[in-house]
């Protein structure tokens, strides 16, 4: 009985998804298709209306996308091994050096990638190529408070009161915690510091919440001054969120998302094809428009007005990091912030 | 009744009145408040709103905008549906079968089926994973209809065993007394008597499948986009007003649902009469 | 007692040990599909937190040491049962109240506070934890409301404290714990009550020897589900308790998606799983003695 009720509702659904196919109009000649992890909100978006349509009449190929976070990403092809979900990763560095260490990824042929020359130095390796750039610094409520000048400025008056803290959980997050503690004496593998400075100020932080409610968090005036990227800001702005973007003294932060072919894909041609469209100047520039604002790759393409520099070159000059040897203090790093943080 | 009140019926009234005026509070304070909101014209969530405007509902409905959402939405409400015909036909019978039961395993085993609903979805749905994929199993549609249908089932389970524990023994007692067969009890007598416990069940499971977020995430392959992951990705990057919209569109379907059932209710009662 | 009765019915209609049995193979559909497709992840949980390492090598109870040794952990298991105890308690008490106004009114007016009671679940969880920010924010309603009447000299914090969860979980919990209990209220004799009233005894009285007695199959599941979906509440916990508070879903999402400690991760799932249970057991075996000493 289980199984014919299985079969009906597998027929059902094998019924419903032909109807939607022929109600699609998907054309049955595209020559393939290639299944992407892309993160939810605006990058898919993004995606969908300009990569979508120029991969089709470029290249002929389907592109699918599956909504997962990084970290996700990660924990999904792990506990699929060999029979990844998707055939592309879209990585921030942490959870890239996590998906290197478990051996997710498939060598990467960069010869096979027309635009290889458009992207600066050093922006593909064997694992994977880059497609963006983050630039990371400090957002603030322009109404409410002064710019803040420096990553110390978050734990003095007036910002303190008003600071939206976010642990070690995102790539954004680690990077500024990493910034405050080197400014107190700390390094890279060394945030002792900022535990120090943290608590002494601990009882005036405004907001320590889960970077997801940090956008709604802020707009509702719970907190003023965050640390962010600069999609973050302009995509916020531009829905009239009052927020401006501050690069700190000693520089604003860059870090590179890039893509890799998951190990066991099945369309790894097409894989090629379509990291060649993303990368390419015409999506590249689109991509770059409001109201995606991201920070291209592609050395053709002119960057924002509103980004802290002005061409990518400037970029080198960023304050970089190496999640190398950053990934595996961040178990303890983590533990720690939870420990110190919890009442 | 014409009694007097005493000082003690006013206390009652008093204290009973006022915790339920609390509850009713904190019941509906927030649904207005997103309600406010998802007509809000300001081009983010916000509240209160700058103005207020049907843009966002416009917006939703617009196949071209919202085509997305749409897929999701279908998605969702037909694994919604039929992971709950599963648990309620599972979790009916399973509360059939042990409500009555003295033994040790009725109870343990009553215990146990409550357990889905008690291990983080996000521990289940990495497990699931990886044994589905162990089994050769790719993610797909079905197998988070199957995922859902797990989670879900001990709320079909607890409140129809609830409903069982307050049938009267000798309404039974005299149905099989007068020679009716099992089933006959079971369709004439029992059914009736806790189709308000499997019907409060059924649709606590079907919300519950529908806002299911870690275990969708987990075993959804491509094409089995599910709508409360993308809400999440609306609300965390764009703060998007249509995620309010959404839950408008929740509220008022059910209040239409209710008000189709009540006047179909009122015309069979009608006609009965 | 109820239960025996019922037994007892049924074996003197039939044939004694085998109706009993007819009766008990009507859980083993979800007994097979639980085993098959919950019991079977479950022991791969089990399995990976049983190793020592992240790659999940060797062999060892090192995660399992490590979690218990820490008297920090130990402070997580225990605010998060906690967490989950003050929901049930705050969900009973403004939820059955609601319960008995319910019960005393009209149809037409039940089915509009029936309405109300599933509000809750209508609205997503994403945009839900949004409105709860608006409530408990630092410029939201109640701080709004406070500030105006000059209660407190500087905005008071709601928002991430245990008291603002507790109160936006017992708005989302609050249908857990009402719709059992109405649909066995539901189905209480009016006439116990008019009777009761008739003899004169108090409301009170009334509500303590009639009507609660009867009511408290649908407490008890009402209890048991918010206190297990509380506990398990990872996307309120987080967002509207923020940081300063940790509770388990929060480490098992840490330690299995930031740093891919699975065996961690699977140690403090399988520590929530236990931990809740055995309080879930607790509170039906107290169930079943106030039922047992309401019907003796």
């Amino acid at each position: 009985m289980t199984f014919s009720a299985f079969d009906r509702r597998a027929f059902l659904g094998a019924m419903a998804a032909g109807g939607s196919l022929v109600l699609a109009g998907r054309p049955a000649f595209a020559k393939g298709s290639v299944t992407a992890a892309m993160y939810p909100g605006s990058w898919e978006e993004a995606f969908r209306k300009i990569v979508v349509p120029a991969l089709k009449t470029s290249k002929d190929v389907e592109l699918e996308m599956q909504p997962l976070y990084a970290v996700d990403q990660i924990a999904k092809a792990s506990a699929a091994r060999g029979a990844p979900p998707f055939d592309t990763f879209v990585l921030d560095p942490g959870p890239r050096v996590s998906g290197l260490d478990k051996g997710l990824y498939e060598k990467f042929d960069a010869k096979k990638l027309t635009n290889l020359g458009k992207l600066p130095e050093g922006l593909v390796d064997e694992w994977g190529a880059t497609v963006a750039a983050q630039v990371v610094g400090m957002a603030y409520n322009p109404k409410k408070l002064p710019p803040p000048k420096n990553w110390t400025d978050l734990l003095k008056e007036p910002w303190v009161s008003r600071l939206g803290l976010t642990g070690f959980q995102t790539t954004f997050g680690t990077v500024s915690i990493i910034e405050i503690a080197k400014m107190y004496g700390g390094s890279e593998t060394n945030v002792e510091p900022f535990f120090t400075e943290i608590k002494k100020v601990l009882p005036k932080i405004a907001t320590i919440g889960a970077p997801a409610a940090m956008a709604g968090l802020f707009q509702q005036g719970q907190c003023d001054v965050i640390y962010a990227n600069t999609q973050t800001v302009s995509t916020l702005k531009s829905r009239g969120v009052d927020i401006a973007f501050a690069k700190p003294e000693t520089g604003a932060v860059a870090f590179f998302t890039t893509m890799h072919i998951a190990k066991g894909a099945t369309e790894v041609e097409n894989v090629y094809k379509y990291i060649d469209t993303v990368i390419s100047a015409g999506v590249q520039t689109e991509l770059a428009k409001s109201p995606y604002n991201f920070v291209p790759v592609n050395k053709d393409v002119a960057l924002g007005s509103d980004l802290p520099m002005k061409n990518l070159d400037e970029m080198s000059k960023f304050v970089r990091h190496d999640w190398a040897k950053i990934n595996p203090l961040r178990a303890g790093w983590i533990e720690r912030f939870n420990k110190e943080v919890a009442k | 009744m014409g009694r007097r009140m005493s000082v003690a019926d006013i206390s009652y009234v008093l204290a009973i009145g006022g915790l339920a005026t609390v509850a009713l509070t904190i019941l509906v304070g927030p649904v207005v408040i997103v309600l406010l909101t998802s007509f809000g014209d300001s081009q983010s969530l916000k509240f209160p709103p700058p103005g207020l405007t049907t843009k966002w509902y416009e917006a939703l409905f617009d196949a071209s905008q919202s085509r997305q959402i749409h897929r999701a939405a279908g998605n969702t409400l037909w694994v919604a549906g039929c992971a709950t015909a599963g648990a309620i036909l599972f979790g009916t019978l399973a509360a059939l079968g042990l409500a009555r039961s003295r033994s040790r395993l009725a109870r343990i085993a009553d215990t146990a089926f409550m357990s889905p609903l008690v291990l983080p979805g996000l521990a289940f749905g990495l497990a699931a994973l990886m044994y589905f994929t162990f089994l050769g199993l790719r993610p797909s549609l079905e197998l988070i209809m199957l995922g859902h249908a797990v989670v879900i089932v001990p709320f079909v389970l607890r409140t129809a065993s609830a409903s069982l524990s307050q049938l009267d023994p000798a309404l039974l007692e005299s149905s099989a007394s007068l020679g009716a067969s099992w089933l006959y009890t079971l369709r004439r007598v029992t059914l009736p008597i806790i189709a308000p416990g499997i019907v409060a069940g059924g649709f606590l499971a079907f919300i519950a499948s529908m806002d299911n977020v870690p275990v969708s995430l987990f075993l959804a392959g491509p094409r089995s986009d599910m709508l409360p992951i993308r809400l999440w990705g609306m609300m965390e990057s764009t703060l998007d007003v249509r995620v309010a919209a959404v839950s408008g569109i929740m509220v008022a379907s059910v209040l239409g649902l209710m008000l189709i059932m009540e006047r179909l209710v009122g015309l069979t009662r009608r006609m009965r009469d | 007692m109820t239960i025996a009765i019922a037994g007892g019915a049924l074996d003197a209609a039939g044939t004694g040990g085998r109706r009993w049995l007819a009766e008990w193979q009507l859980a083993l559909p979800l007994g097979l599909a639980f085993t098959g497709f919950f019991l079977a992840p479950l022991l791969i949980l089990a399995v990976v937190s049983a190793f020592d390492d992240e790659q999940i090598t060797r062999i060892g109870f090192a995660q399992w040491i490590k979690f218990l040794g820490d008297p920090f952990y130990w402070k997580v298991i225990f605010d998060t049962l906690k967490l989950g105890l003050l929901t049930v308690g705050a969900t009973v008490l403004v939820g059955y109240p609601l319960a008995l106004v319910y019960l005393g009114a009209r149809p037409a007016l039940q089915r509009i506070l029936l309405f109300i009671v599933v509000l809750p679940l209508l609205t997503s969880v994403v945009v839900r934890t949004f409105a709860w920010i608006v409530i408990l924010g630092r410029e939201g309603v109640i701080n709004g409301v406070v500030m105006a009447l000059g209660l407190a000299p500087a905005p008071l914090r709601l928002l991430q404290t245990e008291f603002g969860l507790v109160l936006a979980l017992t708005q989302i919990e609050m249908p857990l714990m009402l719709l059992p209990l109405l649909s066995v209220m539901s189905r209480i004799d009016p006439n116990l009550m008019s009777a009761s009233a008739a003899l004169g005894a108090l409301r009170w009285r009334t509500l303590f020897r009639v009507i609660l007695p009867l009511s408290v199959p649908g407490l008890m599941g009402g209890c048991l589900l918010v206190f297990a979906s509380s506990t398990t509440a990872f996307i309120s916990q987080s967002v509207i308790g923020g940081a300063r508070l940790v509770y388990l879903p929060l480490l098992i999402w840490q330690q299995s998606l930031v740093v891919y400690n699975w065996p961690l991760a699977s140690v403090a799932a399988l520590t929530l799983l236990i931990s809740v249970t055995a309080c879930i057991a607790a509170i039906s075996l107290i169930g079943r003695k106030i039922a047992r000493h309401v019907d003796g």
